[in-house]
Order: C-alpha cells, then sequence, then structure tokens
C-alpha cells in the first residue's frame, strides 16, 4: 500500500501494487489533483512516446519496423492501462505520427505509401480504447464497490448502537418503572427507608442515562462536524479541580491522588470539552478498577505540551485493547454490563483531536493503565503584574 | 427551611417539571406562582413581584433569555436559569443579561433549593457593607481589605481584593468571566481571561488549604466563579 499523500505520484504508481487501490483513492481525490492527473497522463503519453522513438532508432539496424510497431503498441497500453482515455488516444495518435515519420520510407516525412500502416494505427486506437474502457468501467465498479462496503460500515454501526442503546437504556429505563410504580402503588406498604431507597435509585438510574443519551448526542455532533470550539485560556489545574468536584461521590470508592505541576502554562482550548474528557477518563478508571485502588491525576509540562494522565491501578488492558479503546462501540471482551454505551473514550478522541492534541492508552509496568492527553501550548499573553508582599528588591 | 413569606416564580413550559418544582419548593415553605410560557412569565413577573424567578431557557414561544431581560429592565430580583446541557451558549448569554444563577438539567432538587436560598440570602443582604468573610481558618474583611489566617496576616493585592469582594457581593452564586473582568479590570478587557486564570491562582495559592481542589473559590467551567464561604 502507498501512503495517501504520494498517490497519483511516480513512486505510489511505478510500484504497480493494485490498480485497484490506486483508482478507489483516486476516485476519492479532489478535482484539482484529477486536473493534475490529467495532464499528468498526457506528458506520460508525450514521455512514453519519445521513449519507443529513441528505443526504435537503436533497433533500425537490426529488427523490421513491425517489431518497432509492437514497442509502440506497447507503450500505447501502458498509458492506457495507467491514465486517462484521452492520454492513450493521444499516445496511439503520437506513435502512429512518430512511428511513421521516424521509420516507415520515406523516412522523415508524413507521407503514407502504404495503407497497411492505415492498419497499424486503426489498431492501435483500438487497443487504446479496449483498455481504457476496461479500465474505467474497473474503476466504477470500485467505486460501487466501496460505496457498498461504506453502506455495510455504516449499518453495523447504526445496529451496534441500536443493539448498545436497548441495553443500556433499556435496563435503568426498567428499574426506573419498577422502582416508581412500585413507590406510586405500594409506596404507603412501605417504610421511609425502603421508599427513599426506591426513589434514590430511580434517581441515580436517570442521571445515568441522562449522560449516556448526552454521550450519544454529542458523538453525533462530533460526527456531523457541528461541535466549534470555544477556546478561551484556561487552567488545567482548575479544569482537575472542577471536576474532582463534579465527581465527588462517584470516585468517593477509590483512593485518589492529585498530582499537578504547581508552574503549568496555561492553554488556549475549550474548557468544557476538556473537563468531559477528564471526566470520561476518571469514570472509566472508577468503572472498570476494584473498589479502594489507587487513581492517579497528573498533570505536567512535557516538550511544549501539557499532558495530563488519569493512571489506575486495576488490572490493566490487553496489547489489542490499546488502541481500539478509543474505538466507538468498542468494548472489552471480558467487560460485563459495567460498560456505557462504548462512546467515552471515542469522544475524549474527538475532542482532543479537535485540539490539535493526542490520546493514548498505556500498560503501567506492574499492572494498570494510565490513559494520557497532550495538548500543545501557546504563548500566554502578559497580564499586568502587581507587586506582591516581600516583592521588593 | 427556606423563608415563608418568599414568592417564588416558575417559566417553564413542561408540565411535569413545573409539578416537581411546585411541590419540592412549596414543600420548603415558599410560595409559588407558575407561568408556562415566557409572555406570560413577563407578565406574571411585573403583576405577582415574586422575591425569586426560575426560567427555563427552552421555552417555546420566546427565549427565556429575553425573560431574563424584560425582568432586567424593571427589577433586581433574583432570577435562576434553567438549562440543557446543549444550551452552553444560551446559558451564558442568560448570565451575561443579569440572570443570577443556573442549573443544568437534570438536576437534582438539592442542588436547585441551595441556589434558591443563597439567590435570597443575597437579596436581602445588604450590598457588602460591614462584611467579614469567613473562609474556614481565613477571613477576609472587605471593607478594611485586610486578610488573615488565624493571628497571621495574609497579604493580598488590590486587584486580588476587588475579585474576592465582586465575588461575595453574588455570595453563593455564579459570577461570569465576563462580569468579573469588566468590573475588576474595566470593560475593554472582558475576553482576557487569562488574567483571571492567573489571579484566582494567586488567591487560592494564599487563601485555600488545597489550591487544586478548592473549598471556597469554585471554578464553574465555561461560565465564570463562584464563592461559597462559612456563614
Amino acid at each position: 500500500m502507498c501512503p495517501e499523500r504520494t498517490v497519483g505520484q511516480d513512486a505510489c504508481l511505478g510500484s504497480g501494487s493494485s490498480f485497484y487501490g490506486i483508482f478507489t483513492r483516486l476516485l476519492r481525490y479532489s478535482a484539482g489533483m484529477n486536473r493534475w492527473r490529467e495532464s499528468a497522463g498526457y506528458w506520460s503519453a508525450a514521455g512514453a512516446v519519445l521513449l519507443c522513438t529513441l528505443i526504435g532508432s537503436a533497433m533500425t539496424p537490426r529488427f523490421d519496423i513491425v517489431n518497432i510497431a509492437m514497442v509502440y503498441l506497447l507503450a500505447v497500453v501502458i498509458v492506457a492501462l495507467r491514465f486517462s482515455r484521452g492520454a492513450a488516444i493521444f499516445s496511439a495518435a503520437g506513435s502512429v505520427a512518430a512511428f511513421d515519420f521516424m521509420f516507415v520510407p520515406p523516412e522523415g516525412a508524413f507521407t503514407i505509401h502504404d495503407a497497411q500502416y492505415l492498419l497499424t494505427f486503426a489498431i492501435m486506437l483500438v487497443v487504446a480504447l479496449v483498455i481504457s474502457n476496461l479500465m474505467a468501467r474497473s474503476s466504477r465498479e470500485n467505486a460501487e464497490r466501496t460505496a457498498l462496503a461504506v453502506e455495510a460500515e455504516t449499518e453495523r454501526v447504526r445496529s451496534t448502537l441500536l443493539a448498545s442503546i436497548s441495553h443500556d437504556l433499556r435496563t435503568p429505563l426498567a428499574v426506573m418503572a419498577g422502582a416508581s410504580s412500585s413507590l406510586a402503588e405500594r409506596g404507603d406498604l412501605m417504610t421511609t427507608e425502603e421508599r427513599s431507597a426506591l426513589a434514590r435509585s430511580i434517581y441515580g438510574q436517570a442521571r445515568d442515562m441522562s449522560e449516556q443519551v448526552d454521550k450519544v448526542l454529542q458523538m453525533t455532533r462530533f460526527e456531523m462536524g457541528a461541535i466549534a470550539l470555544s477556546r478561551d485560556w484556561s487552567s488545567v489545574s482548575e479544569i482537575v479541580g472542577s471536576v474532582l468536584a463534579r465527581l465527588k461521590a462517584r470516585l468517593s470508592s477509590h483512593q485518589l491522588v492529585v498530582d499537578i505541576a504547581p508552574d503549568l502554562p496555561l492553554v488556549r482550548v475549550d474548557a468544557t470539552l476538556i473537563e468531559q474528557v477528564l471526566v470520561n477518563l476518571l469514570e472509566n478508571a472508577a468503572r472498570h478498577t476494584p473498589a479502594n485502588t489507587l487513581v492517579h491525576v497528573r498533570g505536567l509540562l512535557k516538550d511544549a505540551q501539557v499532558v495530563v494522565s488519569v493512571e489506575d491501578f486495576g488490572p490493566g488492558l490487553e496489547d489489542r485493547d490499546i488502541e481500539r479503546v478509543f474505538d466507538k462501540f468498542y468494548r472489552r471482551a471480558e467487560e460485563g454490563p459495567v460498560a456505557g454505551v462504548g462512546l467515552g473514550l471515542a469522544i475524549c478522541r474527538a475532542i482532543v483531536s479537535l485540539h490539535g492534541g493526542r490520546i493514548w492508552a498505556e500498560q503501567i509496568p506492574g499492572g494498570g493503565t494510565a490513559f494520557r492527553f497532550a495538548i500543545p501550548t501557546e504563548t500566554v499573553p502578559t497580564a499586568p503584574v502587581e507587586r506582591q508582599q516581600g516583592d521588593e528588591a | 427551611m427556606g423563608d415563608a413569606r418568599a414568592t417564588i416564580l416558575i417559566v417553564e413550559n413542561e408540565p411535569e417539571i413545573r409539578r416537581f418544582l411546585r411541590s419540592a419548593l412549596g414543600a420548603e415553605g415558599y410560595k409559588v406562582v407558575e407561568s408556562a410560557t415566557a409572555r406570560r412569565g413577563s407578565i406574571d413577573a411585573a403583576s405577582h413581584k415574586p422575591d425569586l424567578a426560575i426560567v427555563d431557557l427552552g421555552l417555546p414561544d420566546f427565549d427565556g433569555v429575553d425573560v431574563v431581560r424584560r425582568i432586567r429592565q424593571w427589577s433586581s430580583m433574583p432570577v435562576i436559569v434553567l438549562s440543557a446541557r446543549v444550551q452552553e451558549r444560551a446559558k451564558i448569554e442568560a448570565l451575561d443579561a443579569g440572570a443570577d444563577d443556573y442549573v443544568t438539567k437534570p438536576f437534582g432538587i438539592g442542588e436547585l433549593l441551595a441556589r434558591v436560598r443563597a439567590g435570597l440570602r443575597n437579596a436581602v443582604r445588604p450590598a457588602c457593607g460591614g462584611k467579614v468573610l469567613k473562609l474556614g481558618d481565613v477571613s477576609v474583611d472587605l471593607d478594611a481589605r485586610t486578610a488573615r489566617r488565624g493571628d497571621d496576616p495574609v497579604h493580598l493585592t488590590p486587584i486580588e481584593h476587588k475579585i474576592v469582594a465582586q465575588l461575595s457581593r453574588h455570595l453563593g452564586m455564579v459570577v461570569t468571566h465576563r462580569e468579573l473582568l469588566a468590573e475588576v479590570w474595566g470593560p475593554t478587557h472582558v475576553d482576557d481571561t487569562h488574567y483571571l486564570r492567573i489571579y484566582m491562582k494567586q488567591l487560592r495559592d494564599k487563601l485555600e488549604k488545597d489550591p487544586v481542589q478548592p473549598r471556597y473559590f469554585i471554578t464553574e467551567t465555561g461560565v465564570g466563579y463562584r464563592l461559597l464561604a462559612d456563614e
């Protein structure tokens, strides 16, 4: 496979890998790229004719001119295979002209004495047309195949989404319907504690469900490109503090250690979204690791980037999961009912990459997982400085 | 316990949400007036003269932000807006238009009642006169512009004092970035959020036990700051 950015360059085309691949990618390419390719086709055709003429001249004393015609035919075939129909016809015409001018007696003139060379031209033209039509058809079929594959993928995502929605949203709904109907119909037979326990469970389930719905909506908006960042100078330490206050109850099952470098520079981010990243990472840590284990939140400056980490000391990730945990709806094989809709980390990745940053997972030697994201820093504008007591020098 | 004489106006189009607000606020001893539309809400605000208004930002006829603007034309009553998560922008707009605080849907009633209490308390408190803020073992005398931790003086710069004073004017309620910047540095600096980040860090370093997990100078991410105090 050629890397995408070299599509259309000789290095890629010359590798002769797969025309299917090249054509499907070309289809996706911009109109500008197509124009560039179009003219490249004509230049290549001209080059091929020139090359054949040179080869033909070298062959002249020893070979019959019929063989030289074959060399031209080969050039036409190659041009037709790789470039547009126009370029193929151009190469056929160029080949006949050059062949006639250079090799058909009288050499050095376009005169045709023998009708057989008209036949040569006709054959070259037919070969050019047949091959470029074949190529056009195969590229069209490939486009259709790609469209079908995309549709199948969309369908797969849609059905996974439906499956997870029906499971993850219907379970809390069942709890809420059951608990609330018990309260409504049997409430006066219950003790105050029982009533309040049922009510609390309805409240908890509703909150969870509302968050899941928010995630689905947010992911949809990301995919539609409907989320615009509202960036402001923000302090990572403030964001961490706000997240910890928000998640206080949910993190109470774990031991939290916070370690934010005090001289961390401000970053220009959408603080609400970065807060969401941290919330998702911390909730994941609390959900996937045993109670009372340590969760470590770190913030530090490394290579002009602010790196924020959530490290847990749970069972850790398998190698195969390290990349895939950030995929939509991805669940680890061993994950049971603890999982949400499987969008938390996908949302994290979308947010961090919108900020031009990077997010990744690492295994911690000795067990546990570190989720880290890095946000590039910029020069913070100056702020008016006041004299602090004890500053007088 | 709520102030039994306080009247609260609810401007909310969803009857089920009005229902639980009515029963929860009623149980706290407040008198409740309900409006299902923005138009009705603006009228009720004028005729019932409530002590506090709760305004939903997702009203069908016209924007809840407009209700806030209309109320602010003639009244300084505390206004709390209810916003959904997708209404982030409308929320900031409502706060900048004069709303005093917000609660994001879905919310627990405890959160809303705390906001209501803070709003009513602020409305009756004399504008920041003779006030000493208690922040744990730190106390800040807003008039004398002094601060001390226990018996040791803590030095706050004039701007730091201004920030504390501005936040304490809305004690327990949110103050937007824009509002703080305009009040402390002037209207030409409303977009200089980095000033706030730098000064809030200084304040927390001086006044909070754990500056990363503050108890008093609370961050409202994307919105502003909220000062809590031990009353």
